[in-house]
């Protein structure tokens, strides 16, 4: 799968050197986003139909045993759980045959930039600024005009890029969906009660031959449930939340897999800032279990490197041009950190 | 979000809480702005649409107010019974056009309300039912406002049909800002190039447009299993037809 439609290699590393320098701190020894994370460890099975729509190894129906790493949006080191901020959720299916597979989701359904271009638009845009609180008289003025005033600075929050952002997507519609999910987006309560959406179209062969366009979502058999956001956020509580959960009760995310329909728009189906209707079908396609909180986080987590692109038999990558720079950037940042290449990648 | 303002502050923050306040953003900033930027209502009903998955599970959620001398517990009890007597039209109907897969009645203080989600055309829905349960619809809409400009439905099918277009609720896109294109479209994009939109001014926008259309549904709906047909699933079950 690796050679398919190559992404400059200094466009890679470019969009790299632009989101680490729009960082107020980085360190190179880590992910230049979502950089706070935690490791867990379980398994995946697929369900009775799964194999009816994918081919693919993991929807076999054995028991997978799998990797997840569950992470802050934000780059840099410093940890802020209780902030609204988008969540990641990356899961490596090490399959029995010796390979290995990926599948990478966030908290937000859709992406804000639908190429390279838009991304380096973007990232002239997503500068920190200082951040202060707004004072009482225009957010009196704010309300006189039925606006929602701008949020209070988090507790030692000095700055963020949110005004950079918001003129973004004023000027880009596409964006707006994107940009405007993710100012609300909240906290959750744990990383194992927030849904996680894979964003990209892939293209998946059934038994039958059939090749259907797809995307996939994590949906929290615990249910999705977020913070109060009136009340001052924790900064350190979700990785503790998730290993106390665990010791009592293992955790269980359910895949569901949206299937595109013949006739819909290119566009739509290669288009990652573009939900697809809540009526296009939805098949589950099976249920990761999550068992323990590893000790040794650097090999639960900090140590893999997920690439979207890590694919097996029965699904490729759809024609999605910020899936494409995704492969070439996540392998940029891998090197850039020192991170080692998959051993089980045998592609 | 407590976080230790001046105690100004921290009374604007509750300001949106407050009674008083809620009362004079009604009673005076929202009727203020509807006059400054007039909003049109958005028109009702599913979105046209080509893909297939698109014209399954539409829903019609018809709003219709009793006229004045049925606003009672009598003309309530009234609109009831119009149901009740049809029953078996009802029941006939549906097992005749074949395209829906649910339909309820409710009565909603002064107001008969029809709630469907239907597979096809919605024109094509109302032809067919008319066909079938055309007396259910004339019991009905003979008891509500404006019903008597278009029945008996048989004779009035044109104006029937558009009439319950006019009281079919507008669906509130499932995105936010797919609402912003509901509204564009509707009052042309006056957009210039390149586009320079204020997405602060969302909020505003969405209270005056539910101002203009007061009674809406909210998004598309949620459906346990999306794309199927009433034909799919009866086959499916083995249910016949």
């Amino acid at each position: 799968m690796m050679e398919r439609g190559m992404v400059d290699a200094l466009v890679a590393q470019q969009l790299v050197d632009d989101m680490i320098s729009n960082l107020p701190k980085h360190d190179r020894g880590k992910r230049p986003v979502h950089t706070i994370g935690v490791g867990v460890d379980g398994y995946f099975t697929a369900s009775d139909v799964a194999h009816k729509y994918c081919i693919a190894e993991h929807f076999s129906g054995q028991r997978i045993c799998a990797k997840v790493r569950f992470s802050n949006a934000s780059g840099g080191p410093e940890q802020h759980d209780g902030w609204s901020d988008v969540r990641g959720m990356a899961t490596r299916f090490l399959l029995p045959s010796g390979a290995a597979t990926d599948l990478i989701a966030t908290t937000l359904a859709e992406f804000f930039a639908r190429n390279v271009k838009d991304f380096f638009e973007f990232t002239k845009f997503d500068k920190h600024e200082p951040y202060q609180r707004e004072s009482p008289w225009r957010k009196i003025l704010d309300m006189l005009q039925l606006k929602v005033p701008r949020r209070d600075p988090y507790p030692g929050e000095k700055t963020n890029a949110s005004a950079g952002i918001l003129s973004y997507a004023n000027r880009h519609r596409f964006g707006q969906l994107a940009v405007f999910e993710a100012k609300l987006i909240g906290a959750p309560r744990s990383y194992a009660r927030a849904a996680y959406h894979a964003i990209h179209t892939f293209i998946v062969e059934g038994s039958d031959g059939v090749r259907r366009p797809v995307r996939f979502s994590w949906q929290p058999v615990a249910g999705v449930r977020n913070t109060n956001p009136d009340v001052p956020p924790n900064d350190d509580y979700l990785r503790q939340e998730l290993d106390h959960r665990l010791r009592q009760w293992p955790a269980r995310f359910m895949l569901m897999m949206t299937i595109g329909e013949a006739g819909d728009a290119i566009d739509a189906i290669d288009d990652p800032t573009r939900p697809w209707p809540a009526r296009r079908v939805r098949v589950v396609m099976g249920t990761l279990t999550l068992t323990n909180v590893p000790k040794d986080q650097a090999a639960a987590g900090e140590h893999i490197s997920f690439n979207p692109w890590r694919l097996v038999h029965g699904i490729e990558p759809s024609g999605d041009r910020i899936l494409l720079a995704r492969r070439d950037a996540y392998e940029v940042s891998r090197k850039m950190r020192g991170g080692i290449a998959c051993p089980f990648n045998r592609s | 979000m407590p976080n230790g303002g001046s105690w100004l502050d921290q009374y604007v923050n509750e300001l949106p809480k407050k009674p008083w306040f809620k009362r004079a953003g009604a009673w005076i900033l929202v009727p203020f702005w509807a006059w400054r930027t007039p909003v049109k209502p958005l028109p009702g009903g599913a979105r046209p649409s080509i893909q297939p998955g698109e014209n399954l599970q539409s829903m019609m959620n018809l709003i219709m107010p009793l006229k004045k001398e049925n606003k009672s517990p009598i003309g309530r009890a009234k609109a009831a019974l119009a149901i009740a007597e049809n029953k078996d039209q009802i029941f006939a109907g549906l097992d005749n056009v074949g395209t829906v897969h649910f339909a309820r009645f409710v009565i909603v203080n002064d107001n008969i309300c029809m709630f469907s989600v239907y597979d096809g055309d919605f024109s094509n829905y109302i032809r067919d039912f008319i066909a079938t349960i055309g007396s259910v619809f004339n019991a009905v809409v003979e008891l509500v406002e404006g019903g008597d400009d278009v029945i008996p439905c048989e004779e009035n099918v044109e104006a029937f049909i558009q009439w319950i277009h006019e009281h079919d609720l507008y669906q509130v896109p499932d995105t936010a800002t797919d609402f912003l294109r509901d509204q564009e479209a509707l009052n042309g994009d006056r957009a210039v190039s390149p586009v320079n939109d204020d997405l602060t001014l969302l909020p505003r926008k969405m209270v005056l447009q539910l101002r203009a259309n007061a009674n809406v549904s909210l998004g598309s709906g949620y459906r346990a299993y999306p794309g199927f047909s009433v034909a799919q699933v009866r086959k499916q079950l083995g249910l016949g037809w």
